[in-house]
């Protein structure tokens, strides 16, 4: 009987680090270019992340907030960019990798398969890449925290 | 019944718990987020991209066919000036005319790769390997028998245009592209090349000291997301014989990304028209050449090589078939800078450059025909 608690206790901790370990990619980032800041969440077992502020949210052609216009689909052309969700379907598949997903660059309106490896609590690696992570393309994001008052 | 109400009561609470988490995402507080810093606040280094916007998009892999319309050549006789200390001065611009036909098909297989090793913001590394096949049809004025001729060393040797006929000429690169940003403005670019080029053929490759080295290097300033300049020297075989000229990078996209210029000068210099997204226009002017080794020439150690050199006026459209593959379509003039030849002292390269007096050991005369190209290319997001 204590073996059998033993055991549960055990696995029920090493799914609790792994859950943690999958937490540590919640939070608010900033790409390499420093242009935006990428919130991401988890739902359900899934991580999600959205742009949350732009460096230079208006489109200095119309003045007005800068919309999805490069995205293929006719219809999201108008769909505002902050608050867009540019990365979708993120699993954790533990030691700091998050795979399955997919980034979006509104630059070019183009989607690409996306691995996440956590360089260090800070610091992300986020590769975009094409069919093969050969064809693709890395970035760091760095993580941000709220400034204290 | 009660348990009908309670399912009610229990959809209600979902429905209303569904339609807050809507609203609270719509009613996201985005100023907060101004408040944001970085949690490591160790000054972070930003760095130039590796491209500007418009850009005809890069190649991973390139498939394409090159064919040429048909033309005639003259072929001097073929000289040594290294084994004899006989050749052609610079300046003779019509030896005797040894040779002469039209050459009904000249073209083949093109494939080029450029894939990335190393592809990070502070340092992209693409590597590739390409493979040029040219391949002739030739009909000579007189039969290929009487082109025959016998080398200083006693051999009997089949003439230039037979052994284009038979043999083609390939050429095999190997190119490396560094790309370092030093910052978010500069960058430096660094370009190697390895070519064995010949009438070689797969099963059997000519000595590899007759590999061919190119190089450049580019230091440049992107200035913002449309446009991007660049100045540098290169090593190159473009013009045929080894040669060492300055580079101008001037990649530039006007704000409405219609209309933009892709230079690397002397290499290449094109004014684009984006009909889209998904399709552009290109005119403009390639330079592309080699020197290949003829086997059948290079006697007493020597190497025997064809300085092949052509400037390539076109117009190139590309237009995305599906996903990330493209389809090109070039129309162009193959104008003649160089099909001359040089025999080269223990297979080492010399430098004649523009001035240079050294004799050579083939002038040669093609004329300008139109030329095609079709091809298929995976290429980079």
């Amino acid at each position: 009987m204590k073996k059998t608690i033993l055991l549960a206790a055990v696995f029920l901790m090493s799914l609790t680090g792994f859950a943690q370990d999958a937490d540590a990619l919640v939070g608010v980032w900033e790409p390499g270019h420093g242009k935006a800041k990428v919130k991401i969440d988890q739902i359900d077992d899934k991580f999600y992340g959205k742009i949350v502020w732009l460096k230079e949210p208006n489109d200095p052609d119309t003045g007005e907030p800068k919309l999805d216009k490069n995205n293929p689909d006719k219809s999201m052309q108008d769909v505002p960019l902050r608050g867009y969700r540019i990365l979708k379907d993120f699993e954790y598949k533990g030691d700091g990798v998050w795979e399955e997903g997919t980034i979006y660059d509104p630059e070019k309106g183009e989607t690409y398969d996306c691995v996440i490896t956590m360089k260090d609590e800070n610091t992300l690696d986020i590769r975009g890449y094409i069919g093969v992570k050969t064809f693709g393309r890395s970035d760091t994001w760095r993580r941000l925290k709220m400034k204290k008052k | 019944m009660k348990h009908t109400y309670l399912k009610l009561i229990l959809f209600s609470f979902i429905l209303l718990g569904s339609f807050f988490t809507f609203a609270q995402e719509d009613e996201e507080d985005w100023d907060m987020y101004d408040n944001f810093e970085l949690e490591d606040d160790t000054p972070v280094k930003r760095y130039a991209a590796p491209t500007v916007s418009g850009m005809s998009p890069q190649r991973f892999i390139s498939v394409s066919f090159d064919a040429q319309m048909p033309y005639n050549y003259e072929f001097s006789e073929v000289r040594f000036p290294r084994s004899t200390g006989q050749g052609f001065d610079v300046d003779e611009s019509n030896p005797g005319v040894r040779e002469s036909g039209t050459a009904d098909f000249t073209g083949g297989l093109r494939i080029n790769t450029n894939i990335p090793i190393i592809s990070k913001s502070s340092f992209v590394w693409q590597s590739g390997i390409n493979f040029m096949d040219t391949r002739y049809s030739i009909s000579p004025d007189a039969e290929f028998g009487e082109s025959r001729f016998t080398l200083p060393n006693g051999n009997e040797a089949r003439g230039l245009g037979q052994i284009l006929n038979e043999d083609g000429l390939r050429n095999i690169n190997w190119t490396n592209t560094l790309f370092f940003p030093m910052n978010e403005t500069e960058f430096i670019v660094f370009q190697g090349q390895m070519d064995m080029s010949g009438n070689f053929a797969l099963d059997s490759f000519q000595p590899l000291n007759t590999i061919r080295y190119s190089a450049a290097a580019v230091y440049g300033r992107r200035v913002n997301d449309y446009f991007r300049w660049g100045v540098g020297v290169s090593r190159t075989y473009r013009v045929g014989n080894m040669n060492y000229v300055p580079v101008i990078m001037y990649d530039w996209t006007s704000k409405n990304r219609k209309w933009g210029t892709e230079i690397l000068f002397p290499a290449r210099a094109y004014v684009r028209y984006n009909f889209s997204k998904n399709s552009l226009l290109l005119a403009g002017f390639d330079l592309e050449g080699q020197s290949y080794h003829i086997d059948e020439y290079s006697i007493n150690g020597n190497s025997y090589e064809i300085r092949r050199g052509e400037v390539r006026p076109k117009i190139e459209f590309q237009t995305k078939l599906t996903g990330y593959i493209w389809a090109s379509i070039q129309a162009g003039y193959r104008w003649d800078w160089s099909y001359d030849a040089d025999e080269l002292d223990s297979s080492r390269d010399f430098f004649r450059g523009f001035f240079g007096n050294q004799d050579f050991g083939m002038i040669n005369t093609l004329e300008n025909p139109f030329y095609f190209n079709v091809g298929l290319n995976f290429v980079s997001p």
